[in-house]
């Protein structure tokens, strides 16, 4: 009988270019999300009517003096696609990296879901502006953080960090599946903003208010995750008795090792999720004004209010801000996720059905 | 081996097995009902990816419906609009509006860039949400706002340098676009190029024309005679001449109709003038105090409607007194005739019913400013301070001092609201010498 792995999802010496071409994917991926979410903020997605071509030229032979002191629409437009060429490229290169250097069946996987999710995003892209169709820029919306989650969990599961820190999983059961239920939820709720953000005019009031009411339970319920995700984590790095596994004194003490980064990455998405609620209420203030339907009219009377500037870069970084830090929270979620170990029961599964396979 | 701050906050804070296994099962519960909330999140997401619905102008159902038109009738109205305005994709502009096509074309439609790199859909980037793709106010962000939105169709605009009853200038409904409105969710587009706030507000004309036609149309049905058969003439003279024509002149003849402004009378200082101003604001002529209330705060009169408001208010009533009216009325002595009138006018009243229900607000009163907030709504120039005190203001209860005043009086009364938001507290006191006695 073969002993269990005692790093199942821990750092190997091959990984260190999977690591590497993973974290320039992840920066350009950040960098890509907010160029896309400032594409929407400014409704600049029909801003180059063709596709893949850029008003005739070749994407990347497009004049850089007409893009760079061309309208701004048409700047962040095509920024947005040569940042997604870039990325689908850079990913093309982790796949190479990875087949040759990678062995985990979960990494491989993870690299193979960001290659098809990046042609697909590409593809998305492209149908959004030769049929100028809101629906799919909502599909594209929501694919994009999916690609950002996948691109951090391939980073963090190849650093050496990972590899040597955390490798072992969270002894708590709470904190494992607060964790995946806080990363599901976390994109979920992104989800659920990217139908606000992409809206139509022509969208029946009904369904808008259903989805104002859906991003706002979203918020609580990932407000509430997270709050509950921090006491248990710092509950497991505290009082270790809260684990049903930790028994004996040496176990004891590498829990309490292994759980200190989850209560700091548990923290962090607290702290983003408070300023992810400020920025949130401001979004809409900017977009839409101050929702005083909600009050009554003798409270209405004593709201002093200048008119907002529409298409300000001050409104415009909130909205921006707004998506950004959403995608922050979905980031820090996957390595919470990893930290905590709730990844465990999937590098099972891939590891049973590769033992399947053989 | 030194203590570190985790060992002792271990020590410290570790609590009995019991209670960890407790923790521990209430971990469970929270994430089963996670677990559930968030199962019912994705459902209602997809939900929210459906299909975009094409854009089309809504019709103007609550007035058809008063009207008591049949299925045919609305058809043919609009059918009659569809041909004369086109659609918010592609609108169409007759001559005799007056309205510039090329302008319209910049702000109608999706918003997209044309070959030239010019962003056309102006009114759907930046108008639409809240007073949706028809101009009826109806937009998806409606609902969220107070005030609500403009109703464009019935052709009534508040903030303008014409006379009441008259139409807004271009430059008028420029300088709101450019200005925005203080104390209303309406932001500024001082950012837009002059160009495109011009095809907006060409656009917010068009779409005001071709709600007037739409209520003129709706309401010549009343008009036609027996030989008609509920049937609109479909000519050029009818249509074009007889309902069209004359609401375009209205908006081309709103430049004439400019509110004569005297000069700021220069023969008496400030203090005087405010004075002057304040003896007026609570006077029998102006009669301010009213609905601005004797603190000036607006807790006066507050139980009125605006007009777009109050045509809600008035269908409600109308089918409160009906369904009344019917459920008090006896079927047994009716005679097949009264019978089938009988059920008509309650399909009638059902259907009246769930019109409000789905294309109109929650009518709300609406209050007088407070005028010590220092937030003018139709604008804070002295300028436009005196167009609201001499015209009044079109659809708000807010009455017109024209005729009543002395126009060089207004200046005054001008200078008083000017000064309530920097008056000394003190005077809100109960030494406060303006109130008269008799009168409050």
């Amino acid at each position: 009988m073969t002993q269990p792995d005692p790093h199942p999802i821990g750092f190997c010496a091959s990984s260190f270019w999977p690591h590497v071409v993973a974290c320039l994917l992840v920066g350009v991926t950040a960098v890509l999300l907010c160029f896309g979410a400032m594409v929407t903020t400014y409704d600049a997605a029909m801003a180059v009517p063709d596709w893949p071509a850029t008003y005739g030229h070749n994407m990347f032979l497009y004049p850089l003096a007409d893009w760079f002191y061309g309208p701004w629409d048409l700047f962040l437009e095509h920024g947005h696609r040569l940042l997604g060429a870039a990325a689908g490229l850079l990913t093309m290169a982790l796949v190479g990296v990875a087949w040759w250097g990678e062995q985990r069946r979960l990494v491989r996987g993870l690299v193979a879901a960001a290659f098809l999710l990046v042609v697909v995003q590409g593809v998305l892209g492209g149908a959004r502006v030769l049929l100028d169709d809101r629906t799919i820029a909502k599909v594209h919306a929501c694919t994009g953080p999916l690609f950002f989650a996948v691109t951090i969990a391939i980073a963090t599961l190849t650093s050496r960090w990972q590899g040597n820190a955390t490798s072992q999983p969270s002894d708590s059961l709470a904190l494992r599946r607060l964790s995946a239920l806080l990363l599901v939820s976390a994109y979920v709720q992104l989800v659920a903003g990217a139908q606000l953000r992409h809206l139509d005019a022509a969208i029946d009031p009904l369904t808008f208010r259903m989805l104002v009411v859906l991003h706002v339970a979203g918020a609580a319920l990932v407000t509430g995750l997270s709050m509950a995700v921090c006491a248990c984590a710092w509950g497991q790095q505290f009082m270790p008795a809260l684990s049903s596994r930790c028994v004996a004194a040496g176990e004891e003490r590498s829990s309490r090792v292994s759980g200190a980064t989850p209560a700091i990455w548990a923290t962090v998405i607290l702290l983003l999720v408070l300023c992810q609620i400020a920025l949130g209420a401001g979004a809409w203030i900017v977009s839409w004004g101050i929702p005083a339907g909600w009050f009554g009219d003798s409270l209405v009377a004593w709201i002093p209010t200048e008119p907002i500037v529409a298409r300000s870069v001050q409104s415009a970084a909130i909205v921006t801000g707004h998506v950004v830090v959403g995608m922050l929270i979905l980031g820090v979620s996957v390595v919470l996720a990893i930290a905590s170990g709730s990844l465990e029961g999937l590098e099972d599964s891939f590891g049973q059905r590769s033992e399947a396979h053989a | 081996m030194l203590a570190t701050p985790m060992h002792l906050a271990h020590h410290v804070l570790a609590l009995p097995i019991q209670s960890a296994n407790c923790l521990t099962a209430i971990g469970r519960q929270v994430s089963r009902l996670a677990f559930l909330l968030l199962s019912t999140l994705v459902l209602a997401s997809v939900i929210g990816c459906g299909a975009t619905p094409p854009a089309y102008f809504r019709h103007n159902m609550v007035e058809s419906t008063k009207q008591r038109l049949n299925s045919d009738q609305e058809r043919q109205v609009a059918t009659v609009l569809l041909a004369m305005f086109g659609t918010p994709d592609h609108p169409v502009a007759l001559a005799e509006t007056g309205l510039d096509e090329s302008k319209l074309h910049l702000a109608a439609g999706p918003v997209r860039s044309d070959i030239v790199g010019r962003k056309n859909g102006l009114y759907r980037e930046h108008c639409a949400h809240c007073h949706g793709i028809t101009g009826d106010g109806l937009g998806p962000t409606a609902a969220f706002l107070n005030p609500y939105p403009r109703d464009y169709r019935p052709g009534v605009f508040k903030f303008k340098s014409t006379e009441r009853a008259d139409k807004p200038t271009q430059a008028d409904l420029v300088r709101i676009l450019h200005n925005g409105i203080a104390g209303t969710s309406m932001p500024s587009f001082a950012l837009l190029s002059e160009t495109k706030i011009e095809a907006l507000a060409e656009y917010v004309k068009y779409l005001t024309i071709r709600g007037e036609t739409e209520l003129a149309l709706i309401r010549a049905f009343f008009e036609l005679d027996d030989d008609a058969k509920g049937t609109l003439p479909e000519t050029r003279e009818f249509l074009v001449e007889e309902t069209l024509a004359p609401i375009a002149a209205k908006w081309q003849a709103a430049p004439a109709a400019a509110i004569p402004v005297p000069p700021i009378p220069t023969n008496i200082d400030l203090v005087a003038s405010i004075a002057k101003g304040r003896e007026l604001f609570y006077g029998d002529k102006a009669n301010c105090v009213k609905c601005h209330g004797v603190t000036g705060l607006g807790d006066g009169q507050a139980n009125d409607y605006d007009d777009w408001n109050k045509v809600i208010v008035e269908a409600d009533k109308e089918i409160r007194s009906g369904t009344e009216q019917a459920s008090q009325a006896s079927t047994a002595g009716m005679s097949p005739e009264q019978l089938a009138d009988h059920r008509l006018q309650l399909v009638w009243l059902e259907k009246f019913h769930q019109v409000l229900d789905g294309d109109a607000l929650t009518p709300r009163t609406i209050p007088p400013r407070n005028l010590r907030q220092g937030i003018y709504r139709g604008g804070r120039r002295p300028l436009d301070l005196y167009y609201r005190i001499y015209a009044g203001i079109n659809g708000a209860p807010m009455p017109a001092a024209k005729g009543t005043v002395p126009p060089e009086d207004i200046w005054h009364i001008v200078n008083y609201v000017r000064s309530l938001p920097y008056e000394f507290d003190g005077l809100l006191g109960a030494d406060r010498p303006m109130v008269a006695p008799d009168r409050f």
